[in-house]
This record gives structure tokens, sequence and C-alpha cells, in this order.
């Protein structure tokens, strides 16, 4: 973190600035989970009561907490692959195929999130209803996720192509 | 196409993104608009059970970064310790337990790893033994409630709409025999391990199990409102996650005070990473496997194996072998959401308990995260213990077939997993 910090490049700053909020989002969106969940249990069994928005709403968030850690899984290359072959070939075939497999992600994230946007704009103009709002809000993560996931996988194929990061790009 | 993406996914480009590449062009070549792949990542937000998976996952994560694994450790040392073979037995049971909270995540050995290795060496137990141990019982537990693969399988078979469905409730319980059954053949191997002579571990006095218990006192009501609370059906499963979640934060942060405040939004950054990991497979997955169904792939594979092969039994050596094939190459997580939605169906036909493929599928998968060339346990352990991986393939070999023995019997004794819900 302190490396960034110095870093006269504007890049590294925005993406320090962006790594922060989708923390703060992952640990506020956890805990809020824990807390509705817990709340919903104890006014169900207690009070016998129940808030009609939340169990929707819990849904909602696993939706985005998932998306989000996909997101930060992506800033690590942490996501779950086969390494079977990248483990045993050279550093300079090893950086190859990085440079190769991070532009396919790219370009397959990049297209998920182009057809999840078209299909919120088709849900914005249909203004469905979820909870008392409009659905095209919860929805819009997924495009948002994938675009941030296609920039984040353009910037390791950049970075590797570079030859800049031998190793695993770190946050 | 496939051709291609397969080069592509051994090339180690994220599972995620092959699934949604080959969804997508499934789609394309149908003429169907590519925007159902919104729709269907959509569906994660309509599966209430999925949220039970964050939840479990975090609460593995910060017991596994509180003390409660030194807890764990010392609490069944006086319990069984002082047995012959009765260390080896502590790092079994601590070790399946702990698996079952955190999922096999590999957080087993990190956490237990480095507790039991020096105390399996000091009790002295062989270096190979206490290396293969270590590795092959990191995902042990597997099978035991409330375990995240367990659960995705239920998931996984729910989403696929056959007529005949199970319960996760079902999958929880079908587990226990089966995973009693490994510890059990672990614990008798070690059991008949030749040791160096050494001093012998005198009964722990009263006083002192008093000591531990009250050591433990926050976490030991934890499995039983967990387990109780599920098996009983006093909790539904995403319940009684929350309640874990919320219980164990208020204790190793708030009470015991174990975890700094500060550390929390990492803990929870790398157990989302893990969850969101797994849940975007799931998403995409859920994709493919309705296209999938749709193109009659299973029924005509089924055709094809049933044209060779008509005994079930036949068939489930046959599962067996791909299983442990694909354990070899696939994680747990990919296997269960892109294989499941193909055998499934196939081995209902042969008359198979969707509940008992369940088990069979993760006994086999258990066995995959310590299997060479990229298990992924082997790589943890060689990484935690500073070992080559060679000298671990050698070390686990012998666990390897005590635990593939269970893994055969698990197959061809369905009763084993199928008596629990009283429909053997």
């Amino acid at each position: 973190m302190s490396s960034t910090k110095s870093d006269p490049t504007l890049l590294p700053r925005i993406l320090n600035v962006i790594h922060r909020f989708e923390d703060s989002l992952l640990a506020i969106l956890l805990i809020a989970m824990i807390l509705l969940a817990s709340a919903q249990i104890v006014l169900r069994n207690v009070f016998e009561i129940s808030i009609v928005w939340a169990d929707p709403l819990l849904r909602i968030m696993v939706l985005w907490l998932a998306l989000i850690g996909a997101l930060a899984a992506s800033r690590e290359n942490k996501h779950i692959s086969i390494d079977v072959l990248t483990r045993v070939m050279n550093e300079k075939t090893r950086r190859a195929t990085h440079i190769f497999t991070s532009l396919f992600t790219a370009v397959v994230t990049g297209l998920i999130a182009y057809h999840a946007g078209r299909f919120v704009v088709m849900e914005y103009e249909t203004q469905n209803l979820v909870l008392g709002i409009p659905a095209w809000v919860f929805e819009a993560i997924i495009p948002a996720a994938f675009a941030l996931m296609a920039i984040r996988y353009l910037i390791h194929f950049v970075q590797y192509a570079k030859g800049l990061i031998m190793q695993e790009p770190s946050s | 196409m496939n051709v291609i993406l397969l080069i592509i996914t051994l090339l180690g480009a994220p599972l995620f993104a092959v699934i949604a590449a080959s969804a997508m062009f499934g789609f394309y070549s149908d003429d169907i608009d590519l925007g159902v792949i919104a729709i269907e990542i959509y569906r994660l937000a309509e599966t209430p059970v999925l949220l039970a998976i964050p939840l479990f996952t975090f609460a593995g994560y910060i017991l596994g970064a509180s003390q409660a694994p030194h807890r764990l450790v010392r609490l069944t040392n006086a319990l069984l310790g002082w047995l012959p073979g009765g260390l080896a037995m502590v790092a079994i049971v601590a070790c399946a337990f702990f698996t079952a909270f955190t999922g096999a995540s590999g957080v087993t050995i990190v956490a237990l790893g480095a507790l039991l290795y020096p105390a399996l060496k000091e009790a002295g137990y062989g270096e190979h033994f206490n290396l293969g141990l270590i590795t092959s019982s990191g995902s042990l537990g597997l099978l035991f409630a409330p375990s995240l693969p367990l659960i995705l399988y239920g998931v996984v078979v729910q989403q696929m709409g056959m007529e005949q469905t199970i319960s996760i409730g079902d999958l929880f319980l079908a587990g226990i025999l089966p995973g009693l059954l490994m510890m059990l053949l672990l614990s008798t191997y070690s059991m008949l391990q030749r040791r160096q002579p050494r001093l012998a571990t005198s009964k722990p006095t009263n006083k002192e199990i008093v000591n531990i218990l009250r050591e433990s006192a926050w976490e030991l009501p934890l499995p039983f409102v967990v387990l109780g609370g599920i098996y009983s059906g006093l909790f539904a499963i995403s319940e009684a996650a929350a309640v874990t979640a919320l219980y164990v934060l208020i204790v190793e942060v708030l009470i015991k005070r174990e975890i700094p405040m500060s550390d929390l939004p990492r803990i929870i950054r790398e157990s989302m990473i893990l969850v969101g990991g797994v849940l975007i497979i799931l998403g995409v997955s859920l994709a493919l496997t309705n296209y999938i169904i749709d193109s009659g792939l299973p029924m005509r594979l089924f055709d094809a194996i049933r044209a060779h092969i008509d005994s079930k039994w036949t068939f489930l050596i046959l599962l067996n072998v791909f299983l442990l094939a694909l354990g070899m190459i696939l994680d747990i997580f990919s296997a269960l959401v892109i294989i499941i939605p193909i055998i499934l169906p196939i081995a209902i036909n042969y008359g198979i308990h969707p509940v008992h493929l369940g088990i069979v599928f993760l006994a086999n998968m258990q066995i995959g995260y310590f299997t060479p060339p990229v298990g992924m346990n082997l790589f943890i352990a060689s990484y935690r213990f500073e070992r080559p991986v060679m000298e671990l393939y050698r070390a686990t070999i012998p666990f390897f077939f005590i635990l593939l023995g269970a893994v055969l019997i698990i197959t061809y004794w369905p009763g084993l997993s199928l008596v629990l819900l009283g429909q053997s």
C-alpha cells in the first residue's frame, strides 16, 4: 500500500482508491448481511413478526457480495483455474500464456458486461419494481462488476505484456 | 470451438471465463439473445440457501485467524491424546471438525497443520507419516455439515429442477456415516504405526480437563448449535449460518479480542474472494447447465454408455475412475457445477439415488485434494512445511489407498449413505 503513495503516476492511485472502495463495500455488505439475517431470526422466533423485505434483500446482497468478491479475486488473479500446465512452464512461456489468458478473460467479461448492460437498460425501460425500488438498480451490479473485471484483466494483460511484472500481480 | 476452449482452460484461464464463453457461444449458435447471460447470473439472487455460503465461509475464516485452532487441538488432545495412537487421532478429529466448518479451502492445513505437525513429531511418529496424515486430513470432514461443497451440491441439484429432488438437510445426514468411516480407517492405520519409544502420555487429570473445557467454553456450544439446529430442523441452513457468523464475530473479535478490529477488512476480503470465485462459477454455470440440459447431451451420453454397460455396479466403477481422474485436474467447486448437471441424469437412470451420488462424488473429490499433479492441499502443505511437492506425493501414498478403500465402500454400499435418511 505504501509503495503506491510514492508512485507519481495516476493509475496506481486511482486503483488504490478503487481497492479501498471494493474492500469497504465487501465489509459493509457482509456485516449488514450478518446483522440483518440475525435480526430476522430473532424477530421471527421471539416476536413472531418478520421484516418483509429482509429475505429478498439478503438474496440480492448475496449476488452483490459474489460479484464484488469475484472482482477482488480478479484484482489478485485468484480466480479458480487449472494450473497443471502453467505450473511446469518456464518463466517466459508462462508470461506469454498469462498475456493470452488475460486478454481472453478481458474479452469474455467485456462481452458479458455489454450484454448485461443491454439487459439492465431494458429493465430500466420496463420499470419493473423489486421491493418498491426499480429492479435495474439491483441488477446494475452485473454489468458494473463485469466491466470492472474486464478493465482489471486488460490491466493484467498490459502489465504482463510489458513484462513489468514477473510474478503474480498483487494489490 | 470446444477444443479451443479446452486449450484455453489448460493454459490457466479463469474457469468462470471459459464456462461463460462456452455458454455464450452456445446461445449465439442457437440464435438466443446473449442478454440471457445476465438473467442466468441474476439467479444467484433467487436461491435462498446461497446465503449460507458467504456466512459459513466468513465464520470459518474468523475461526482460523483466532486462537480457536489451538484450543481445538488442546481439547481433543486432553480427550483422546492418552489413547494408543491418540495424537494421530487428535489430528484426524480436529482436522475433520475444522474442515467441515471452513469448507476445505485449505485453511485446515494452514491453521491446524502448524500445531499438529510438531506435536506429532514430538510424539515419535515418522516424518512421512506426519506429512501424509496432515496433508490428507486437510480435506477430511468434507462430508460433514456444514461443509461448503456439500451445500453447493444440493444447490446445483435443486437448480436442475429434476423430478427427484433432494434437500440439503438430507445431504448433511447422508454424509455422517461415510465421513466417520474415513476417520475410522485413518485412525486404525495410525494406531498400527510403529513409533519411536518415548515417554507415555499420562491420562489428563480431571482438573486439567476442566481447565481446557473452561478455556474453550465459548466455542464449545458452536457445533451443538449449528449441527443440532440444522439436524433437528430448528434452523434453516442459512439461519444456522447467520447465527454462526454473528456468534463467532462477537466471541473472537469483541469478547476474546483475538482478532483486532483492524484485521477484519482483510479477513472479510480474503473470505469473500473465495466466495466470489466459487459463486461466479456457479452463476455462469447456471447458464451453461440449462444449455447442456436443453441440448440433450446427458441423454445421448446415457444412451451411449447404456449400449455398453447395463449394470449399475459397472457404471459405478466407471464413475469412480472418471471422478478420480477428474479430481486430479479440477478443483471440487468447478467439478461440482460443471460435471454434476451432466452425470446426475445419467446416474438417476442407472437407479442411483441423487444423495448417494453426491456423497460418492464428494468422497472422490476429497481424494483429489491430495492427488498429484494438482491436488491443492499438496501445494499448501508444501508451502506451509517447506517441503518439496515430490516428497508430499510420496508421503500421501498410503493415505491415498486407505481413503480409496473408504471411497469404494461408500460407492458400493449405498445404505451407508442412505440409512440415516430412512430410505435405504
